[in-house]
């Protein structure tokens, strides 16, 4: 049974998954990091879900960012239009 | 190319230089339309809204003082645009679902492993199941790498309320992704 209220280092679940992006940012406070890092040391729930969320935007992150340029019709038009202006 | 060259560039613009303002299209087109593409809900859309967006940068070019960077500050002029049309029609639903209950959904308690993380067309679909103001956050904070505070001042919205909103996308993009990979 998982319970998102389950308190651990205290902090609860609910709260590390509230903050895992400000965590994964760098952007939580020292004292949040600490707790968040000792609730990941014996919740095994929230550090599986926490690497997989890691590993999906750093996977986003990586494959996505460089994508295809501006299709060339699009371009095209994009240039006529302004040389209306 | 720097920051400091499409200030240049803008100033020439401004002054009726239109090569300057080619070479300033030719450096952020493709970032715009990714972006509105990413927030429009056709490419039909986001290609009149990109066409929009560049001609009023070239009117506009004189108003550019600096601040923030010339690509944020033609991203926000194709954002309202996008915005713009998108007045013209429904307005936006909005999304207030339990961070809880979205962790739930994203796979926070389950076994099995996250799956196609290496498979681009796996990422690219879980990215098109989300819904357009989410795919824009996502889209300018972890595509486009802008800061948080320019994604929050591009968004027309305080910083808090972007590291929600692009908390709850990147969760949604985790239960789109197991969706998408486990089929």
């Amino acid at each position: 049974m998982v319970d998102l209220d389950r308190e651990v280092a205290g902090i609860r679940c609910r709260e590390v998954l509230e903050l895992l992006s400000s965590y994964l940012d760098g952007d939580v406070t020292e004292s949040e990091k600490r707790r968040i890092d000792a609730h990941l040391l014996e919740c095994d729930h929230c550090l599986r879900f926490g690497r997989d969320f890691a590993e999906a935007i750093g996977a986003l992150r990586r494959e996505l960012r460089r994508s295809p340029a501006l299709d060339q019709d699009v371009a095209r038009r994009l240039r006529e239009r302004l040389a209306k202006e | 190319m720097t920051e400091a060259d499409d200030q240049r560039l803008l100033l020439a613009a401004s002054q009726g230089d239109r090569a300057a303002f080619d070479g300033f299209v030719r450096r952020h087109e493709d970032a715009v339309f990714r972006l509105l593409q990413a927030s429009a809900s056709c490419d039909a859309d986001a290609e009149d809204a990109l066409q929009e967006a560049f001609v009023a940068a070239w009117k506009n070019a004189g108003s550019y003082r600096g601040g923030p960077s010339a690509r944020a500050w033609v991203m926000t002029i194709a954002r309202n645009a996008l915005r713009r049309a998108h007045r013209r029609r429904a307005g936006e639903p909005a999304d207030f679902e339990p961070i809880g209950e979205m962790g739930l959904q994203a796979g926070w308690g389950r076994d099995e492993a996250l799956e196609g993380l290496a498979r681009r067309e796996v990422l690219e679909r879980a990215l098109g199941a989300l819904d357009g103001e989410m795919r824009e956050v996502l889209t300018l904070r972890d595509l486009e790498g802008f800061s948080g505070d320019e994604v929050a001042e591009m968004l027309g919205i305080s910083v808090a309320a972007m590291k929600s909103r692009l908390h709850r996308a990147r969760l949604r993009f985790v239960s789109a992704l197991r969706e998408v990979a486990h089929g």
